[in-house]
């Protein structure tokens, strides 16, 4: 601002900048740790043309080369033990969405009027972080985020053993670095590989699969472009998440939103049931091998 | 939630009555609770409406303002939910105590109003990108006995059908500066189109079987239910699984078919009789909170 003053014809001009910025100063209280835009700034995705119109068609196929109506999910990196201060960890990266778990606990309930004389309890932490989405979001927990961690909670809870641990509580925080679509699944999935490292025991891990309805085709775990694109109009559009217990195959939350057919949400769950099963190897493999990791003697350089 | 606690013989009790479709209160697996609904029950709202089902009491009122719209959809309007446990319902609600259920209620409420078809936005509209009318809905849960989503959702779509929006009128000036006029006349409002304004149906799942409008002492018994918001025409618009249970896909598929077949058997005597309270007018009886 200073450098451009020379630039300026009038002064008049860089003197009203000047003066604008000291009363911004003197009207809040020095928050230095912050820089905020100008009061009435907006996005610029809002005035980018918008390529919801382009979103592919019922014949085209998707952008990273899967297939429409397949059960074709993306291709999973799982890997166990990444947090060293906490009792368990993991990361996933499925496409470009990356999320990190770790767990602690069975600790002893902050509250301790809620504590359960007979079954512990679950506490889930859902949190964006502010350059995962295309828009940036603020450190202040959203409603979103308030109701992935309900929907956390509700799909962790039937795989858990928390009778096993009274008057504790479990804490899992879910971490997402990047936002490419179907996080509410993928985070389900990264936490219950974290809960089986920290060693709390399990029923089973809980897998979670999301699906777009979009008319009468369906797209297995979409990109956000997918997600997103096709709004507004048209007929059976909408979103399903499933989490599911492979070995017992139960089904610990589902989330439907849009307008579906009755017949096109139990296919959805259906193929979001198959697509959960197309995870499971990968996720016993990644567990394995961190358990084989830790089991690992120090002299032993081969896990 | 504000629950009840009750013993394993009463569990056992209730399972089995369910099984054999017969509910402690005498209903079948699929029947609701005699309700009552009345309209216009606030004088200083745009709308309001309450709804009793049992011994389940909320009420609701909704206030139009004029903001502005938001970034994204320049050309509609909104609506804000706001949900309040009375502390009047259980002693568990005082103070901050209700808040937790409250924002739960509201964010399932967001939930199914988010979908493009519910309401028409665009009717809220009054200029594209500076002005639209904002509906705050305020639900009031004055007693709690079981099922508050399926009676907070009915609530709401009788205080939208009585919800009266005053007309508004821009004039502009020499300048282009744009002034709103309301006008004066009372009864010159817009009304709102809520034929396909969808109804929230709650089937708990008890042992094999799953009932809907479920008391408290039937909640407690049930370790999963289903939500399932449901419109006139019987298409699905939200399903949520809530509790901490976990529920079998054919169960899942027989409650999907379930609550499609209640839900849409609710609208039709729902809209029968609003507008059988509307035909009524000044002989209206109130009936109010004493009745």
């Amino acid at each position: 601002m200073l450098n451009n003053s020379g630039l300026l014809p009038s002064t008049s001009a860089s003197f009203t900048l000047v003066v604008g910025y000291t009363a911004v100063e003197a009207v809040m209280p020095a928050d230095s740790k912050r820089v905020r835009g100008p009061e009435e700034s907006q996005s610029p995705l809002l005035f980018m043309p918008s390529t919801a119109q382009k979103a592919a068609g019922p014949e085209e196929s998707r952008g990273d080369g899967r297939q429409r109506d397949q059960v074709d999910v993306r291709p999973v990196f799982a890997r166990c033990g990444l947090v060293s201060q906490a009792k368990g960890s993991a990361y996933v990266e499925a496409g470009n969405t990356k999320l990190l778990c770790a767990v602690y606990g069975p600790r002893e309930a902050e509250r301790k009027d809620d504590t359960d004389m007979k079954a512990g309890r679950l506490v889930c932490d859902f949190r964006f972080a502010p350059f995962s989405c295309p828009k940036r979001g603020g450190w202040i927990q959203g409603s979103e985020e308030r109701d992935a961690a309900q929907a956390l909670q509700e799909a962790l809870r039937p795989g858990l053993c928390l009778h096993r641990y009274p008057r504790s509580q479990i804490e899992v925080n879910v971490l997402v670095l990047e936002h490419d679509g179907s996080v509410l699944a993928h985070a389900v999935t990264c936490a219950s590989m974290a809960l089986a490292d920290a060693g709390v025991e399990m029923y089973d891990v809980v897998l979670g699969c999301a699906l777009r309805q979009d008319g009468e085709s369906y797209l297995l775990d979409p990109t956000l472009a997918e997600e997103s694109g096709g709004g507004g109009g048209g007929e059976n559009r909408g979103s399903v998440t499933v989490a599911l217990l492979p070995s017992l195959a139960q089904v610990s939350a589902l989330q439907a939103d849009g307008e579906l057919r009755e017949d096109s949400v139990n296919a959805a769950v259906r193929a979001c049931m198959e697509g959960c099963h197309r995870l499971y190897p990968v996720v016993r493999r990644a567990l394995v091998n961190a358990v084989r990791k830790r089991a690992a003697p120090p002299g032993d350089a081969h896990s | 939630m504000a629950a009840v606690q009750i013993c394993e013989a009463e569990k056992v009790y209730i399972m089995h009555g369910v099984r054999d479709d017969l509910r402690v209160d005498g209903r079948g697996c699929e029947d609701y609770r005699h309700m009552e609904i009345e309209t216009d029950v606030v004088s200083n709202t745009d709308g309001s409406a309450r709804v009793k089902m049992g011994y389940t009491d909320i009420l609701v009122g909704i206030k139009a303002e004029i903001g502005k719209p938001r970034p994204m959809v320049p050309d509609e309007g909104y609506l804000e939910f706001f949900v309040d446990c009375s502390a009047n319902a259980t002693p568990e609600f005082e103070g901050r105590g209700g808040e937790e259920l409250g924002s739960e209620i509201s964010s399932t409420l967001y939930k199914v109003f988010s979908n493009r078809n519910s309401l028409d936005m665009k009717a809220l509209c009054i200029a594209p990108g500076e002005h639209c009318w904002v509906l705050y809905v305020d639900v009031l849960l004055l007693q709690c006995d079981g099922n508050l989503l399926d009676a907070t959702s009915v609530a709401i779509k009788a205080a939208l059908f009585s919800t009266r929006i005053p007309k508004v009128h821009i004039s502009e000036d020499e300048e282009g500066t744009k002034e709103l006029e309301l006008s004066d006349d009372p009864y010159d409002c817009m009304r709102l189109e809520v034929e396909d304004v969808p109804c929230i149906v709650t089937l708990c799942k008890i042992g094999h079987r799953h009932v809907v409008d479920a008391t408290l002492q039937e909640k407690a018994c049930s370790m999963a239910s289903l939500l399932i918001s449901v419109t006139r025409k019987g298409t699905v618009t939200c399903i949520r699984k809530v509790g901490g249970g976990s529920l079998d896909p054919e169960s899942i598929f027989e409650m999907t078919e379930t609550g499609k077949r209640v839900g849409k058997a609710l609208h039709a005597p729902l809209m029968k009789l609003l507008q059988e309270e509307e035909m009524l007018g000044k002989k209206k009886q109130k009936v109010g909170f004493l009745g």
